[in-house]
């Protein structure tokens, strides 16, 4: 950023005002301080932009409307949705990488490029799969915008697929007797919800705080759905469901997430009974749903963004990802989300939404204490506790929602962060900007100390 | 004749070709030159309008460009990350730059091509120095370096092949002879930064100046401690001058004040000979053809270039 600032002054000096002629173009201070969002407005053609992302509905797994769905046919709808809504030849995309966690490695890598076959890819355009645990889906788009500012290609698509009907959470095989030597790698076989109970006791998060959060997530996903604002990410997908009993074959078109239960209450919820620890708080209420779904997220450099005329739904900004102890997995996005904010040079004040993964109330919980956040502004369509968590899809179906909803706010929502912990003792964050130049008048923001110095500078 | 928008890049500099006479480079940045992206394109004059032939990206802001006299496919930019870039119109866009010559510290912001010897260059930089260059060598023959501020213009004297003159920010117009150790000439030209020099094609002793006072100065390097002249017309910075290759008396300017000038310096105090206010943003670059008497051009920070004769309107 050096050599904005001295070719700002090179050419300041230009417009110096003259003593024999008075010029009316006189360049005074600005008085409005410096707001790290309102000042890094440049766009350069270089960036990676987002100008598609679309997700399936989210169903429950084993009973929900994905039971009888093949993976590759989750895939294949989202994909298909990228390129035929915004135009976009298939023959252009230069790399498919697909975020998916359960699934034997080599076979679902295949069904990924059988699902490019059914959405109409050509055999030209390769495919391949990534897995970090719950965060795959996001590392999959991260990956993709590294890809195009490598200069790898320019056109990609992260996805995020998982079937947890087809493959539920299992451990083939042994464990090597050697996990007892570090504790720390004994930890990484934890149960997910023995580590949500760890949180909840090591961080004091009570049962009725969990509680609260999962009313609050059914609440808010009721809600978007009844208002249709899903309707912009969603694509609907054409199924069938067999019947257990009957083996009748129903033809069926999904459309709406399955998961939402608008009559959740703390009542309701206080019946449950824990289910990873004797006397502990993390029940099936306020964890989040295990689920099937898919979606993708169609990135490219901004310029050609722009030579193909597409509307920039968000630019890819910064991602980070980070390790904690596996124990206390769920803190991660409390360490993810400031290395992202760093990342992006930006102040967490800058950011104006958040996606926060609901693994578990508790760890959620936590994330909004330590981070202090506001949480008008997190999750406001619902999470994972009332939608599902499809665990590979979960980061790009988070970045659809996040997207749509910053292009629903309109300019004053310039900011907006996914993130969620991961399994073993992970996290991972990733800072989006919305698609268009922020309006001067509404997003600058008062400043404490009027000294006129950058940021940078102080 | 007609103009060219190209939206989101401003233009820097613009040149005819000196062997397609309707042909042109011109070299443009995005966000008015401060940060960003640039081009170079090179364009075309068709009976119906300017065309683009082809442009090339690059990550950082072009601020002047240069044909090759040698070659009438090379064309060279000045990069604002310091390099200068050589682009070949007859190769693939995908082969382009063929080359990067990368000495200079900071902005390159003026490249000459000489028009006698044809295989050699200059490049000037923000760095305070300025380079010579020739074709088959990647490095530098010999760098100028005696100016204390940003040398934003450099200039090859068209009858002397050895002989250059730079204008700077530290107020100082300097000649030099490539056979000299140091600069051969030293005038404090104006008060305030130079922004462009010139020579005089038809005169070997005359230069022009123009300078952030607005002002644009002729000089004698034989008499050099009082100028000829003082042309006086412009409201703001002067970016460029240029002499015409037709008329020894004839000289244009473009300024930080949107407006592109003609002048005639025979007579200094009533010498303005046409105004051109087209621009609706800085006009930062202006060349007048070698091929057609009274050919201009001009490109500016409003994404627009301009190629009309004079004493009729460029929007036209």
């Amino acid at each position: 950023m050096g050599s904005f600032v001295r070719r700002q002054q090179v050419f300041f000096e230009h417009l110096r005002p003259l003593e024999r002629e008075s010029t009316s173009l006189v360049a005074s201070p600005c008085a409005a301080g410096d707001s790290a969002a309102y000042e890094r407005t440049t766009d350069y053609n270089d960036d990676v932009v987002i100008v598609a992302a679309y997700r399936t509905p989210l169903c429950k797994s084993k009973r929900g409307g994905f039971k009888d769905t093949y993976a590759d046919d989750l895939l294949a709808p989202v994909l298909k949705a990228v390129v035929e809504r915004t135009g976009l030849n298939p023959a252009e995309v230069g790399d498919i990488v697909v975020g998916t966690v359960l699934a034997p490695g080599s076979q679902r890598a295949n069904e990924c490029r059988m699902a490019a076959f059914y959405a109409g890819f050509p055999e030209t355009v390769p495919v391949r799969t990534v897995n970090r645990q719950c965060s795959s889906g996001l590392q999959a788009v991260a990956d993709v915008a590294a890809a195009i500012k490598a200069g790898f290609y320019d056109i990609g698509i992260g996805a995020g697929l998982e079937s947890m009907t087809i493959n539920p959470m299992a451990w083939e095989g042994s464990v090597n007797p050697k996990v007892e030597t570090i504790q720390k790698v004994q930890d990484c076989l934890l149960p997910m919800g023995v580590t949500s109970e760890n949180v909840a006791e090591r961080f004091s998060v009570s049962r009725k705080e969990q509680d609260e959060a999962a009313v609050v997530s059914h609440a808010r996903a009721a809600a978007a759905t009844a208002k249709g604002k899903f309707k912009d990410e969603i694509i609907p997908v054409e199924t069938k469901l067999v019947d257990p009993k009957s083996a009748e074959e129903k033809s069926v078109l999904i459309s709406v997430d399955d998961g939402i239960r608008p009559e959740t209450s703390l009542a309701s919820l206080s019946k449950l009974k824990p289910v990873f620890k004797k006397g502990g708080s993390t029940t099936a209420g306020n964890s989040s749903q295990v689920s099937d779904g898919a979606a993708a997220v169609l990135l490219m450099r901004r310029g050609v963004a722009i030579q193909k005329n597409l509307s920039i739904l968000g630019v890819f900004r910064s991602f980070a990802a980070v390790g904690v102890d596996p124990a206390v997995m769920g803190i991660g996005p409390a360490v993810a989300i400031p290395a992202a904010v760093k990342a992006a040079g930006l102040e967490l004040s800058d950011i104006d939404l958040f996606e926060i993964n609901e693994a578990f109330a508790s760890q959620y919980t936590y994330c909004l204490k330590k981070l202090e956040l506001d949480p008008e502004k997190v999750n406001v369509n619902g999470g994972a506790i009332a939608l599902g968590h499809p665990l590979g899809a979960t980061g790009a179906r988070a970045t659809a929602t996040l997207l749509h909803e910053m292009k629903r706010r309109g300019k004053d929502c310039r900011f907006g962060i996914v993130s969620m912990c991961i399994g073993t003792g992970m996290g991972a964050a990733a800072v989006f900007e919305r698609g268009s130049i922020v309006d001067p008048l509404n997003n600058v923001r008062p400043i404490e100390l009027n000294n006129f110095l950058s940021q940078d500078a102080q | 004749m007609n103009f060219l928008k190209t939206p989101g890049f401003g233009g820097t500099s613009v040149q005819f070709s000196p062997f397609f006479e309707t042909r042109l480079a011109v070299s443009a940045c995005q966000n008015y030159g401060i940060v960003g992206n640039g081009r170079q394109y090179v364009i075309e004059l068709t009976p119906n309008g300017i065309s683009e032939v082809c442009y090339y990206e690059t990550n950082s802001i072009l601020l002047d460009c240069s044909w090759c006299e040698c070659n009438e496919n090379l064309l060279l930019s000045a990069d604002g990350d310091g390099s200068l870039k050589l682009w070949d119109t007859a190769c693939l866009p995908a082969a382009n730059p063929i080359a990067s010559l990368v000495e200079h510290m900071s902005d390159a912001c003026c490249v000459d091509w000489n028009l006698q010897r044809k295989n050699c260059f200059l490049s000037s930089s923000w760095d305070t120095t300025i380079k010579l260059w020739t074709l088959d060598r990647s490095t530098s023959f010999r760098t100028f370096a005696e100016h204390t501020h940003c040398v934003y213009g450099v200039s090859w004297n068209p009858l002397h092949p050895d002989v250059l003159a730079s204008a700077s920010g530290d107020c100082t117009l300097r000649c030099w002879d490539v056979r000299s150790p140091a600069s051969i000439l030293v005038i404090g030209a104006h008060d305030s930064e130079i922004l462009s020099c010139d020579w005089n094609k038809y005169n070997e002793f005359l230069l022009a100046t123009g300078s952030v006072d607005s002002s644009i100065r002729l000089w004698d390097v034989r008499n050099h401690m009082i100028p000829l002249a003082v042309l006086d017309g412009h409201t703001l910075a002067v970016r460029r001058v240029k002499f015409s290759p037709y008329h020894e008396n004839v000289i244009g300017s473009c300024s930080y004040d949107m407006t592109v000038r003609l002048w005639n310096t025979v007579i200094p105090q009533n010498a303005l000979l046409a105004t051109y206010d087209h621009h609706t943003e800085f006009a930062a670059g202006f060349d007048m053809s070698l091929h057609e008497d009274y050919l201009l051009a001009s490109v500016g920070y409003d994404d627009c270039i301009f190629v009309w004769p004079h004493t009729s309107d460029p929007r036209m």
